[in-house]
């Protein structure tokens, strides 16, 4: 396996429901590697957005370690959760998530300007990924004056423009349509092949299968996890 | 782009919520509004006071038609009171016994003087004075000379001129000598009359004497045809005679019968400091502290708008801090949204304020025609931070609350 970007072991996420203990997550060990494309699966219940949350730095574990591109994040405070989320992590939603007063521009702009990059530069390279997913005609438009697939892609090259360490995807064409989404789904595949880490949350096991490792959750633990046959070829 | 993006946010968030935010902006606006323009119309009149107060020297009686400042009055029973005439006051001066020091003088504000093609502003007080003036006020002549008896008699054409219409005038050079042009009329330049710098950013050296009997006749109007009669006692033991027989004289001139009062204004100048510093001082203190209530409860207006800022918003700061967002960028945003909000309640207010103290006093000037509007600059300056510091004051706890949101939770809110 590659170097290794994701180190989990023995991570366990525990809530407290009113009066009632919830393990959401009950020792999950796992390890991801640079410019994997993994999917990770599971029905509702299964800790598979805990464990989403948690790879995305969004949330600390109760016990357990984690530790991303070999630094602990386990005990991190917000702010350098924060910073790291800025700095190692593309987020894509399934809602998408763009600010609906910013220009695409703008939204693609809003990581690097949490990064405290200058107007210039930040302008150049949200240019440039918004050509990547080959909206370089669409800069200026508003969130409500573009398509769902348009605005997945503006979200996929706001994920992509601080060249971020792995791209964590939360069901990302659970809003769009079929064909729609497996327009999104082949930008994962180039992105995935142009040397992004690719991790993917779905449902569906039609999105599952463009990945090229699949892990099932079921009850807080990893029930399977294996390299996926029908992944198409690289 | 982030703060500007915030200010326009602000902007939104007032167009959109029209009601709940008109009203908290008011309540603002009502706050900077009772501020501003108490403190201007304070600041207006205790100019006019000092500017008087200057002029009047030590153990001086002014005597006058209606009170410089003017309240709690019956404006009604002022305006009826007749003129005191040039004619009335030559009588006056002529039997009074226990001074002789009597000065005649009438004010009239806001003229361009011209020499040649220059001219100053249209702000010059014009005074006619007559030969005891200077002796009689505080005010005395730096080069040059007085006017002569004869000289005031005869009208003739002289004028005294302060050093502010010097350099409007005559830049560096000489003034006396010259002749100078007020509403076409010429007059010769016999004296300069020592500077005396400002009073409350008032020049006091923006002034031209000329001799009050052509004074009467080109420049008055019904309105304030009214002549001020300055009276120095000869000493602070016989002021108390002087003023008792002032105002024995004045009342037998103008047929006062004895049950009436005084149709006239007659004071002291410590009567003058002592009746005006009560009344500002209290009526400042009722503006400043309803005005300071109307912002404090302003600024509980601005928490909620706020509060509902955030919980509007929820999803978004819950994108922002995934794309990583630290706690401060949010905080700012929203201290920067609350302090927009405030500037535009602030705005609002000041802008009443000033307009509304300048328009009382343009009124005041029926019957104080030596007003002249001062704005209020530090007042303007303190408003504009106090509207900060509210912005901020209020704002940090919704700022704070969006700030600590869990970003799971907000990402999830519907």
């Amino acid at each position: 396996m590659s170097q290794p970007i994701i180190e989990i072991a023995n991570l366990v996420k525990r809530y407290e429901m009113g009066d009632e203990e919830v393990f959401a997550l009950q020792g999950v060990t796992l390890t991801i590697g640079r410019n994997e494309y993994v999917a990770l699966m599971g029905p509702s219940g299964s800790g598979k957005s805990t464990l989403m949350n948690m790879l995305g730095c969004l949330d600390t574990p109760t016990s357990g370690s984690y530790l991303f591109t070999g630094e602990n994040v386990s005990d991190m405070d917000d702010d350098d959760l924060a910073e790291i989320r800025n700095r190692e992590i593309g987020f894509v939603f399934q809602t998408f998530n763009l600010l609906p007063r910013a220009t695409a521009l703008q939204n693609v702009e809003l990581p690097l300007v949490y990064s405290g990059m200058a107007r210039e530069q930040r302008m150049q390279r949200a240019t440039e990924a918004l050509t990547r997913v080959g909206l370089a005609d669409r800069m200026d438009h508003k969130p409500n004056e573009l398509s769902g697939g348009q605005r997945q892609r503006v979200a996929i090259a706001r994920a992509l423009v601080t060249s971020p360490s792995i791209i964590l995807a939360d069901e990302p064409t659970g809003n769009l349509d079929s064909k729609t989404g497996q327009d999104i789904m082949r930008l994962f595949g180039e992105l995935w092949r142009g040397g992004n880490t690719v991790i993917l949350v779905t449902h569906e096991e039609d999105i599952a299968r463009h990945a090229r490792r699949i892990i099932r959750l079921r009850d807080g633990r990893i029930e399977s996890d294996e390299v996926n046959p029908h992944a198409p070829l690289a | 782009m982030n703060a500007l993006e915030s200010i326009s946010i602000a902007i939104d968030a007032v167009r959109s919520q029209k009601l709940r935010s008109s009203l908290t902006l008011l309540s603002i606006g009502i706050g900077v509004f009772a501020i501003i323009a108490s403190t201007s119309i304070m600041s207006t009149l205790q100019q006019a006071v000092n500017g008087q107060l200057a002029d009047l020297g030590e153990n001086s009686i002014l005597i006058q038609r209606t009170p410089t400042i003017n309240f709690g009055t019956n404006w009604a029973k002022m305006r009826k009171r007749k003129n005191i005439t040039y004619a009335q006051a030559q009588q006056f001066r002529d039997r009074m016994t226990t001074t002789q020091l009597i000065s005649i003088s009438n004010e009239s504000p806001a003229y361009t003087i011209k020499a040649g093609l220059e001219s100053t502003n249209p702000d010059v007080s014009l005074i006619g004075i007559d030969d005891q003036y200077f002796a009689v006020n505080a005010i005395t002549i730096g080069e040059g000379r007085s006017f002569i008896e004869s000289e005031v008699i005869l009208n003739r054409r002289a004028a005294i001129i302060g050093t502010d219409v010097v350099k409007a005038l005559f830049g560096q050079g000489s003034a006396l000598g010259k002749t100078i042009t007020i509403k076409n009329q010429e007059f010769d330049v016999i004296g300069i009359l020592e500077s005396r710098g400002g009073v409350l950013g008032q020049s006091q050296d923006n002034r031209v004497l000329i001799p009050i009997t052509v004074f009467n006749r080109y420049y008055t109007s019904e309105w304030d045809a009214s002549v001020d009669i300055s009276v120095k006692a000869e000493s602070k033991l016989t002021l108390e005679s002087t003023f008792d027989e002032a105002v024995g004289v004045m009342r037998a001139l103008r047929s006062v019968k004895p049950w009436d009062e005084n149709n006239f204004e007659i004071d002291t100048n410590d009567a003058i400091t002592g009746q005006f510093s009560g009344f500002s001082s209290a009526l400042l203190i009722v503006a400043w502290i309803s005005g300071l209530g109307a912002l404090v409860a302003a600024g509980i207006g601005i928490m909620n708008m706020m509060l509902v800022s955030v919980r509007e918003r929820t999803r978004e700061i819950g994108v922002r801090k995934a794309l990583g967002a630290r706690k401060r960028w949010i905080v700012r945003q929203f201290l920067i949204e609350s302090i927009t909000l405030c500037q535009l309640g602030g705005l609002t207010g000041m802008i009443g304020g000033l307009g509304s103290s300048w328009a009382v006093t343009e009124i005041l000037r029926g019957t104080m025609p030596s007003l002249s509007y001062v704005m209020p600059w530090g007042t303007v300056v303190f408003s504009i931070v106090i509207c900060t510091v509210i912005g901020i004051g209020f704002g940090l706890y919704p700022a704070w609350r969006a700030a600590t949101l869990d970003p799971i939770e907000a990402l999830r809110y519907e």
